[in-house]
C-alpha cells in the first residue's frame, strides 16, 4: 500500500542542488496527492486509486528485452540508478551520472528540471534515486543507435537529461521491463538548432507494476523528433509527452502503438504545442485492446497565435477484440493563429468478421487470421522505421503480444 | 466427392434451407439456380462453415467425411474452395502476402512442406498472366479499391493456386459485364480437370453458356425442386423460375 507520504520518502536523498530545483514541484504534490480520475488530464489513469488499493506487488513473468540482441552501446538503469555504461559508448558523447552529488558540468546545471511541469513529474527529479543527463555534441552524427534500457524490482523515480546540439544526430532505443510497484520516470529532451532524434521507446510491464513516464521536450529551429512509441500495458501505464516546437520549420512525428493484454492499462498522453512559424506535426496512434483492458490516447495540439504556416495531423484508430475491452480516443485542436493546416481523425472498432472469415475460408486458422489482420492494421506504425533490425524487435514484441490476446480469448 | 441429404439450415433463428439434397460425383460440374432468396448463398457459405448458420437437420458428408464438424480452414485444407459473390476487402494485407499465407496455411495443415515467398511468386505469377491481374494488383492491398471484375478474376487465381477438390462459385457472373465473364469463366474451364468437382451458383443462365454444367439444379423456397441437363438452364432463361416453383410446389 502506498500513499503520497510513502512516495515522498526515498532512502536515497538527492544532491542539495537538485533538490531544491524540484522542491516547488514536490510542494505541488504534497498539496494535491497524487493524479487520480477527477483531475481531466488524468481521467483515464487513477494512479492514486491504483497505488491505494490493497494488496502487495506479485512478481510477474521475466521480461526479455529485444534490443539487447542488436548489441549496440547501451545504458542500464536498473532501480532508478545507473547500473552500466557499455564501453561501446561513443566517447564523444558526453554522460553524467546524476546519483552522485558531486557538482554537474554547466551544461547539466542550466537544463535539468526546467521541463518540469506538474507535481508527478517534479517527485521524479527531486526524490529521483538516480538517473542519467547524456549530451551528443555540435555536429556529431552517430551511426549506430544507444539503448537506455530501464529495469526495476522495487519503487523508484528516476531522471534523465538528454541534450542533442546543433546539428547532431541520435537514435534513442530506450526499452522498460518494471515490476516494482511504481517506477516514475521524468526525462527532459532539448534539441537544438537542426538536431536530429529518432526515438524508439519499448515498455513492457509485468505483475502489478505502475509506470508512469513524463518526457518534457523542446525543439528548436530547424529541428527533426521521429518518435515510435510501443506499449504493452501495466497495472497503470501511462506516458505523457510534452512538446514545444519553439524554433521554426520543426518537423515532428509522433507514433505509438497500444496492445494492450488482458486486465491492463495502457494512456499516452500528448501536449504537442506550435509556438512557431512553419512547424509541422503528424501523429499516428493505434491501439489493439483485450479483454477487460483499457487503452487511452489523449493528443492536445495547441497552435499559438503566430505560428503561421503550423501543418498539424493527427489519427488514432482503435481495435476491441472483446466486449470488455474499451478505448478512450481524444484528440483535441486549440488554434489561435490564422494560417494553418490541422487535420484529426479518431475511430473505433472490432474486427471485421467478414474479412476473418474470408481468411479462414482460405486456410489460415483463428490465431493466424486475427494476428494477420491486427498486423495489417499495426503496419502503419512499424513500417516507417528506418532500420529493419529495430522494426524487427518491435514486431517480435507485437507478435507476442498478439498471441497471448489470442490465446486468452 | 459431395452428398447433402436432406439439410435443414437457419439464420438468426429463420429456416432458410428446407430439406436439400444433392449428390455431385468426382469431376462434374453442377450448376445451381433459383430466384433470389431462395437461399443459393446460404448454400455456399453452409459448405464454407461460415458462423451463424446453424444446421438443424440433415447431413453434408464429403470425400466419405462429415464436413459439418470442421472449422472452415479444415475444410479448406482438405480441398474445399468458395469464390464469394462479395469477396472481402482487407486493408493493409497485401494480395501476395494473403496468398501465400493461406498457401502455405493449407500446406502445413496437410502436412507439406512450406513454399518460400520466391516460389509463390512464381507460381502466382504465371497463373496471373492468363487473368489479367497485373503485378501492381499483387503489391496492393486485398481487394481495396479493386473493380467488380478485378475481385473475381482474383477469386479465380486463388481457386488456380490452391487446386481445390470442390470448388463452390458463388454468383461469379454478377456485375460483370461480357468481356470480364469470358475472362473469368476461361479461367475456370482450365481448371476443369477428372479430380476436382464443381458447384456454380447462379442466377442468370448466361454463364452457363461458357462453364457448361453437366446438371442443372433448381433450388427455390430451401429445397431442390426440379433437375435436369443443360437445357433445363435454357428453359429456365426462356420461361422464368415461376412456372418451375409452381410446378413443384
Amino acid at each position: 500500500m502506498s500513499t503520497v507520504e510513502d512516495l515522498l520518502h526515498t532512502s536515497t536523498p538527492p544532491a542539495s542542488w537538485i533538490a531544491r530545483r524540484g522542491a516547488g514541484a514536490l510542494e505541488l504534490l504534497r498539496r494535491e496527492g497524487l493524479p487520480h480520475r477527477r483531475i481531466e488530464d488524468w481521467k483515464y489513469s487513477d494512479l492514486r486509486e491504483v497505488l491505494n488499493s490493497a494488496g502487495g506487488t506479485r512478481a510477474g513473468k521475466e521480461l526479455h528485452n529485444p534490443f539487447t540482441a542488436l548489441g549496440g552501446a547501451s545504458l542500464e538503469i536498473v532501480d532508478g540508478v545507473l547500473l552500466t555504461a557499455s564501453a561501446k559508448l561513443p566517447a564523444a558523447i558526453e554522460m553524467v551520472d546524476l546519483s552522485g552529488s558531486t557538482a554537474p558540468p554547466p551544461w547539466v546545471e542550466r537544463q535539468l528540471g526546467t521541463l518540469v511541469h506538474d507535481g508527478l513529474c517534479g517527485a521524479a527529479l527531486a526524490l529521483m534515486t538516480g538517473g542519467v543527463a547524456l549530451r551528443v555534441p555540435s555536429g556529431m552524427i552517430l551511426e549506430d543507435p544507444v539503448g537506455l534500457f530501464f529495469r526495476s524490482h522495487h519503487s523508484h523515480h528516476v531522471r534523465i537529461l538528454l541534450v542533442v546540439e546543433d546539428g547532431a544526430e541520435l537514435e534513442l532505443l530506450e526499452h522498460h521491463a518494471h515490476q516494482g510497484q511504481l517506477a516514475n520516470i521524468g526525462i527532459e529532451i532539448i534539441l537544438e538548432e537542426g538536431a536530429s532524434l529518432r526515438h524508439v521507446r519499448l515498455a513492457q510491464s509485468a505483475g502489478d507494476a505502475a509506470l508512469v513516464e513524463t518526457i518534457g521536450m523542446r525543439q528548436a529551429k530547424g529541428s527533426c523528433y521521429q518518435s515510435h512509441f510501443a506499449d504493452f500495458g501495466a497495472r497503470l501505464s501511462r506516458l505523457e509527452l510534452q512538446l514545444d516546437l519553439d524554433g521554426v520549420a520543426t518537423q515532428t512525428e509522433l507514433r505509438g502503438l497500444q496492445v494492450v493484454l488482458p486486465g491492463r492499462h495502457s494512456d499516452m498522453t500528448i501536449r504537442l504545442n506550435h509556438r512557431a512559424e512553419r512547424t509541422a506535426s503528424a501523429q499516428v496512434f493505434k491501439q489493439v485492446v483485450g479483454a477487460k483492458a483499457r487503452a487511452a490516447y489523449q493528443g492536445r495540439i495547441t497552435v499559438a497565435k503566430g505560428a503561421d504556416g503550423t501543418d498539424s495531423r493527427q489519427s488514432a484508430k482503435a481495435v476491441l477484440l472483446a466486449a470488455s475491452a474499451e478505448a478512450d480516443l481524444k484528440p483535441e485542436l486549440l488554434i489561435f493563429a490564422d494560417d494553418v493546416q490541422c487535420a484529426h481523425g479518431a475511430a473505433i472498432g472490432d474486427l471485421d468478421a467478414e474479412a476473418l472469415f474470408y481468411l479462414r475460408a482460405r486456410g489460415l486458422d483463428e490465431l493466424e487470421a486475427r494476428s494477420l489482420v491486427l498486423r495489417a492494421f499495426l503496419e502503419d506504425v512499424i513500417g516507417t522505421l528506418s532500420s529493419d533490425a529495430v522494426k524487427s524487435c518491435l514486431w517480435t514484441a507485437v507478435d507476442e503480444a498478439l498471441a497471448e490476446l489470442g490465446a486468452a480469448s | 466427392m459431395l452428398d447433402i441429404k436432406d439439410l435443414h439450415v437457419a439464420v438468426e433463428g429463420k429456416e432458410i434451407l428446407k430439406g436439400l439434397s444433392l449428390h455431385v460425383g468426382e469431376g462434374e460440374v453442377h450448376a445451381i439456380m433459383g430466384p433470389n432468396g431462395s437461399g443459393k448463398s446460404t448454400l455456399s457459405y453452409v459448405l464454407a462453415g461460415r458462423d451463424g448458420y446453424d444446421i438443424t437437420s440433415g447431413s453434408i458428408i464429403y470425400k466419405g467425411e462429415d464436413l459439418t464438424v470442421m472449422p472452415p480452414e479444415a475444410r479448406a485444407a482438405r480441398g474445399v474452395f468458395l469464390a464469394l459473390q462479395y469477396p472481402v476487402e482487407i486493408p493493409g494485407v497485401t494480395t501476395i502476402n494473403f496468398l501465400k499465407a493461406a498457401l502455405n496455411a493449407q500446406r502445413r495443415a496437410r502436412s507439406e512442406s512450406e513454399f518460400d515467398a520466391m516460389t509463390v511468386l512464381r507460381l502466382v505469377r504465371d497463373k496471373a498472366r492468363s487473368l489479367d491481374i497485373s503485378e501492381d494488383m499483387l503489391r496492393r492491398a486485398l481487394n481495396v479499391g479493386f473493380s467488380g471484375g478485378e475481385k473475381k478474376r482474383l477469386e479465380v487465381l486463388q481457386m488456380a493456386l490452391f487446386e481445390p477438390k470442390l470448388a463452390i462459385l458463388d454468383e461469379t457472373d454478377s456485375g460483370l459485364d461480357i468481356d470480364a465473364l469470358k475472362l473469368v469463366a476461361e479461367g475456370v474451364n482450365k481448371l476443369r480437370v477428372p479430380g476436382r468437382s464443381m458447384l456454380v451458383i447462379t442466377h442468370y443462365q448466361r454463364l452457363l453458356n461458357y462453364i457448361v454444367p453437366d446438371r442443372v439444379h433448381v433450388l427455390a423456397g430451401g429445397r431442390i425442386v426440379a433437375e435436369g441437363g443443360k437445357e433445363l438452364a435454357l428453359e429456365l432463361e426462356a420461361r422464368g423460375y415461376s412456372h418451375i416453383v409452381k410446378d413443384a410446389a
